[in-house]
């Protein structure tokens, strides 16, 4: 049926029929046609509108049966006219049939009929309608059109027509009469507000006097800091724009190029495709970063089920668990360390957290309301936490993830497919020309052959195989991987295993297992990462920050020296001999030996680089690569084989290959050794330790102020310092910090700032050296010599220096023989030809500085005799004989002791000190401990006259035993040497080796003599001990006497010093008569006067 | 079209914005269940249906579009929001719309142009 036929009939159905109603029919024509202009074009329009319907059949009411049919075809909800197609085409199809029946009003039903048949037909109905709805357009009461359309649009619920649907986009690209796009800064992060703000100001000023005339604004969230506005003129979009906080006109409201336009709108994220088993990142929280993978996905996509590895912290906070507002507080604290990867294990849990905190449903638990199954926590994210792109799974969190909680391989076996999926990409970028590579994928797969040139993802094959062999395949790139078989060897090239070598033992697909040459373990990697390589690698020497021979720091106690580098650990050779196989984490730090020193088995200085030999043992060459704390000494010689060529033996078990200079090389500054005048590392340790300063930097327990950085105006002590690098112990807060020693200045006790790199003397300070002549303020005039001036000078102005230095130490509380004596004694005077008056006067003296007296120690106030060693007079004592001094100054009383020995020969210094009836041991003087240790080291300048250096000088330590006049120091004579002399510890007092070794007896077996210590070696003599040799300063030996007629001895007093003699007859108490052993002589000796002697 | 509208939401950066899967159009969640999606509730039925919210708006979108003036502007156009009622736009949506609005539409023959801007034409 065409349209004019549909008009048609219907014309006859008013006219004839119902001519009453034909104006009423216009109407209705007319209330449908604004609607069917509208949307003319659409298929729908005949069944359009509820509410059109609704007013018809009211009207209608007393309409006959036939058009109120037709309505009924009409009136259905808007849902089911939509959903329920099929169902309409039945019920109009009833209609018709009822209508058939009637025998009436078909013109009605035609328009559905035709409908039921084909929607072209019913398109048809439409326009045949909208024809005759527009030639009765001009009859039309405009007003009651106008009513309608009014009323159409207030009525809810606007048809969805896709209207726009069917243009292809790039009909829509826009021309030069849409208006344009305007770029317009903004405040990044403000974008969308700014945008929605713009709709808002629309809104609002919409009927004002000045509406907002742009058209849209549009944000990017890929575009940050920038908004777009369309509108005709830039200065519309000022107009908009005005007023907004965040908009930045000013910067510019830039006119985007027509052609750019669309593409704004088309900007596109990468779109990533989450499905389940994928591998994802969690971008945020307690998990970000850890790999997680995609269970099940929302059917919007827009909630991720992931599963992965739980962090359970297991070590909670005190109470967090029990009470919540507690807990709350803790976490608003600081952020505790986020507890490690744990597999979620039922019983760890409920240990820490109790039963009632986890409970179980079928095979899950629930905890904090999270699920945990198999021990890995199964979670939702939203999508935007996550990271998508860019996963790249290690192999390691991979085999992690599958191996499951129980550590043992899961069912399933690895799926590596999906790195290697994400690892693709990148081995495009590896393949180069040469490398034989296989096609895994695509028409040509299975070919494979070497790569011929490389054009961007286009890789040319030369192919090799049966038909194929030397013919050129260009393939994609990502379709070709690296191809290897088993007993090729390869190198890695990238990843955890880089430089890896070895022998390839199996080929799984990209999966490549060799073993490797340094580990002999069995590495898996992707062929991509590898390449063949002829080379064996032995990697590198570096593990994390630490090298091959480093000198390493494992614990308090302990060092060693790396002497094999693995693939992530260390064999390390300790200062004990032991190997240890450590991992760099459990080194605290690497040490620098570089500027320590010690001291070898001559007494000559020993430093790192230094080719030494050892004395003893296996005598090994080798070359110093550490020395550590200046005793042991870490040795390194290809030579040898075990331990890499490292040992580790005693600094002073060694000697210098090649032969050094003089210890006191000419124009050594004496007084930089004196750790008094040098610096203010005075916290103790021996004389020596300082000297040789070794690992220990005179820095160290400086007070500083730091004069740079953000701690600058702090005063710290310095507590520790590596390299260039000082720990400050800051006085305020208990703060130690690691702080740059250039960032530090001393701080002396007047507040003034010393640079720390100047020498500084504590005495400066103190003006000591300044006030020459106010000796009240000098405790001891020799101070001032540094300046230049003798004390005897000095000494020369101060009536009696000696009182007045008394007064101020400690040692003035104790009888001083020598300032009561010498006070009397021409000697003391100024006008004294005596020139063995320096010497006697000063022996006394620096002991009384040098000895246990507190003075020495802490206060510096008491200036160390040595402070004179660069003066004059110095040179003359060192010169002369100081044993003649000795015996100006008490020789009076030895001239009549009993045994008669000269008492002019040099050695009579020492020999008083052994004689202890003698008027000089009386006890007056010598048992008060303070003059004690001075006169024990009377001998001291024997000593220096006989050595010709003034370091063997007795260390504080000597006086701080009872008994130091029996130190031997007769022991340094050549002629006491080799002799076997029997000596024992005593004295120690436990203060060395703990007071172990007390009362051990042995022989002397060799003497060192070393800068501010003399040490003994003795050989043990006593069972359990025998055999094995120790070195002990020279302070804690004392002689052991012959006691009984046999016994072998050495003379250490008198003509017969250093002769051996056999006791054979007691005459007193203490006197013995001897027979020399030579030529059988019998002479009367002191037993006090001689020493025993090792007989085997 | 001018005088209707939808619903603005009152804070752009509320996480809970939503967008029609269909015509891309913002709004909270509480106003589509108030007043459904003004450009096609007819079809998407979401008003006073959380669970039709649910599944015919997302979350997922990227850039919004005020369109202030839809029969004039040129992004309007483009973004074949033109005929539709003034109001927050999403330049990309993500996802489609549930099975049984595709078959709707597809039964009315309308093409289906998802909004997440993966056919070009």
């Amino acid at each position: 049926m065409d349209i004019d036929d549909d008009y048609a009939m219907q014309e006859q159905e008013s006219d004839p029929v119902q001519p009453e109603n034909y104006e009423e029919e216009e109407v209705e024509q007319t209330r449908s046609e604004p609607k069917a202009g509208k949307v003319r074009g659409s298929i729908y329009d005949p069944l359009d509108d509820d509410d059109d319907e609704d007013e018809e059949e009211e009207e209608e009411e007393e309409d006959h049966r036939g058009r109120k049919r037709a309505k009924h075809r009409h009136r259905r909800n808007a849902v089911n006219r939509f959903l329920d197609v099929e169902a309409e085409v039945d019920t109009e199809e009833e209609d018709e049939e009822e209508e058939d029946d009637a025998g009436g009003d078909e013109f009605i039903a035609e328009p559905g009929f035709e409908g039921d048949e084909e929607d072209v037909n019913r398109r048809a109905a439409v326009n045949a309608r909208l024809d005759r709805r527009e030639r009765e357009l001009n009859d039309q009461d405009l007003a009651k059109i106008a009513q309608n359309l009014h009323e159409r649009y207030r009525s809810a619920g606007v048809r969805y027509t896709g209207d726009m649907n069917e243009v292809p986009q790039r009909l829509l690209m826009p021309s030069v009469h849409d208006a344009s796009l305007w770029q317009v800064r903004v405040k990044p992060g403000r974008e969308r507000d700014i945008v929605f703000s713009l709709m808002r100001k629309a809104t609002d000023l919409e009927y004002t006097t000045q509406p907002i005339s742009i058209l849209s604004a549009f944000e990017r969230d890929s575009l940050p800091g920038m908004i777009y506005v369309e509108a005709r003129s830039a200065q519309q979009v000022n107009q908009a724009c005005k007023g907004l906080v965040g908009v930045y006109p000013s910067r510019g409201v830039t006119l985007v190029p027509i052609e750019e336009m669309a593409s704004l709108l088309q900007i596109k994220k990468q779109d990533l495709t989450v499905t389940p088993g994928t591998w994802v990142r969690v971008k945020r929280g307690k998990y970000q970063g850890d790999l997680a993978q995609v269970m099940d996905i929302t059917e919007n996509g827009e909630d991720v089920g992931l599963k992965f590895i739980p962090r359970i912290d297991l070590n909670p906070r005190d109470d967090a668990s029990v009470d919540g507002r507690k807990r709350k507080k803790a976490t608003a604290g600081v952020p505790t360390m986020r507890p490690p990867q744990r597999f979620f294990n039922y019983e760890e849990v409920v240990k820490v957290y109790g039963r009632k905190q986890v409970s179980k449903r079928n095979q899950v638990y629930v905890f904090q309301n999270d699920t945990y199954k198999d021990g890995f926590i199964e979670k939702d994210f939203k999508l935007s936490a996550l990271q998508l792109d860019d996963v790249n799974p290690t192999l390691d969190e991979i085999t992690r993830f599958t191996r499951g909680q129980d550590g043992a391989e899961n069912e399933n076996p690895v799926d590596l497919s999906i790195i290697a999926e994400a690892s693709r990409k990148a081995a495009i970028s590896v393949l180069q020309p040469g490398d034989h590579v296989e096609v895994f994928e695509g028409e040509q797969a299975g070919v494979h052959g070497v790569v011929d040139s490389i054009n961007q993802d286009v890789v040319t094959v030369t192919a090799i195989g049966v038909d194929l062999e030397g013919q050129k395949v260009d393939v994609p790139a990502r379709s070709v991987r690296k191809r290897f078989k088993p007993g090729d060897h390869v190198k890695v090239m990238t990843g955890q295993n880089a430089d890896e070598t070895g022998l390839v033992v199996s080929v799984s697909d990209n999966v490549i297992t060799f073993l490797s040459d340094m580990s002999m373990q069995e590495v898996s990697v992707f062929s991509k990462d590898l390449r063949e390589a002829a080379e064996v690698g032995s990697g590198t020497n570096i593990v994390g920050n630490y090298e091959l021979h480093d000198l390493v720091q494992l614990d308090l106690q302990t060092v060693g020296v790396i002497f094999k580098t693995e693939r992530d650990s260390f064999r390390v050779l300790d200062q004990n001999g032991q190997v240890r196989l450590v991992q760099p984490h459990q080194i605290s730090m690497r040490r620098d030996s570089n500027r320590a020193i010690a001291t070898d088995s001559e007494g000559h200085e020993l430093r790192v680089n230094d080719n030494v030999r050892e004395i003893d043992g296996e005598t090994r060459k080798g070359r110093v690569l550490h020395i550590h704390q200046s005793f042991f000494a870490f040795l390194h010689n290809r030579d040898v084989p075990e331990n890499g060529g490292v040992f580790v033996t005693r600094a002073r078990s060694l000697a210098s290959l090649a032969p050094k200079g003089n210890l006191v090389k000419p124009g050594t500054d004496l007084g930089k050794m004196n750790p008094h005048v040098a610096g203010g590392a005075t916290t103790g340790g021996m004389v020596g330790s300082a000297m040789a300063r070794g690992p220990r930097d005179r820095d160290i327990g400086a007070l500083v102020t730091v004069v740079k950085g953000p701690q600058k105006g702090y005063v710290g002590i310095i507590k520790d310092t590596n390299g260039n690098l000082a720990r400050v112990e800051l006085h305020t807060g208990n703060k130690v910090i690691t702080i740059d020693k250039q960032k530090l200045c001393r701080r002396l006790p007047d507040g003034t700032l010393l640079p720390l790199n100047k020498p500084y003397n504590p005495n400066v300070g103190q003006g000591g050296f300044k006030t020459p002549g106010a000796p009240a303020r000098t405790p001891n005039p020799y101070a001032q010599a540094t300046g230049g001036r003798t004390p005897g000078f000095t000494g020369g102005r101060t009536p009696n220096p000696y009182v007045n230095g008394d007064g101020r130490t400690p040692a003035s509380k104790t009888p001083n023989p020598f300032g009561g004596d010498s006070g009397k004694t021409p000697a003391w005077n100024p006008s004294s030809r005596t020139p063995a008056w320096n010497a006697s006067s000063r022996t006394p003296n620096p002991y009384q500085d040098g000895g246990k007296t507190p003075a020495w120690n802490a206060s510096s106030r008491t200036p160390n005799p040595y402070a004179n060693n660069g003066s004059p007079s110095w040179g003359n004592d060192g010169g002369r004989t100081p044993g003649s001094g000795y015996g100006r100054g008490w020789g009076s009383p030895s001239d009549n002791n009993t045994w008669g020995n000269s008492p002019a020969r040099p050695a009579d210094a020492s020999y008083s000190s052994w004689s202890a009836p003698t008027p000089a041991a009386a006890p007056t003087p010598f048992s008060a401990p303070t003059p004690a240790a001075s006169y024990s080291s009377a001998a001291t300048p024997r000593t220096m006259g006989s050595a010709g250096f003034m370091h063997s000088a007795p260390t504080p330590g000597v006086s701080t035993a009872d008994e130091d006049d029996s130190t031997p120091t007769w022991l340094l004579d050549p002629v006491f040497q080799n002799k076997k002399v029997l000596v024992e510890i005593t004295s120690t007092l436990g203060t060395w080796h703990g007071g172990e070794l007390n009362g051990a007896k042995g022989f002397v077996t060799s003497v060192f003599r070393t800068p501010g210590d003399t040490l003994i070696a003795i050989e043990h003599i006593d069972p359990g001990r025998a055999g094995t040799t120790v070195d002990v300063p020279i302070n804690y030996l004392s002689p052991v006497r012959p006691e009984q007629v046999g016994d072998h001895a050495l003379v250490l007093e008198g003509t017969d010093r250093g002769i051996e003699v056999i006791l054979s007859q007691q005459v007193a108490s203490e006197i013995w008569q001897v027979s020399k052993s030579l030529d059988s002589d019998m002479i009367t000796c002191l037993e006090t006067a001689m020493v025993k002697l090792h007989v085997k | 079209m001018a005088t209707v509208k939808a619903i603005i939401p009152q804070q752009a950066k509320s996480k809970y914005l939503r967008a029609c899967l269909l015509c891309s159009l913002i709004q909270m969640p509480m106003d589509f269940r108030k007043v459904g999606c003004p450009n096609c509730e007819e079809i998407m039925q979401m008003k006073g249906s959380p669970d039709r919210i649910a599944v015919c708006t997302t979350t997922y979108f990227d850039g919004i579009v005020a369109v202030i003036d839809p029969e004039s502007s040129w992004v309007a156009r483009w973004q074949r929001t033109s005929k539709y009622v003034r109001g927050m736009y999403a330049v990309r949506v993500k996802g489609r719309v549930p099975e049984d609005v595709e078959a709707e539409l597809e039964s009315r023959g309308i093409k289906y142009r998802p909004r997440d801007q993966t056919d070009q034409d």
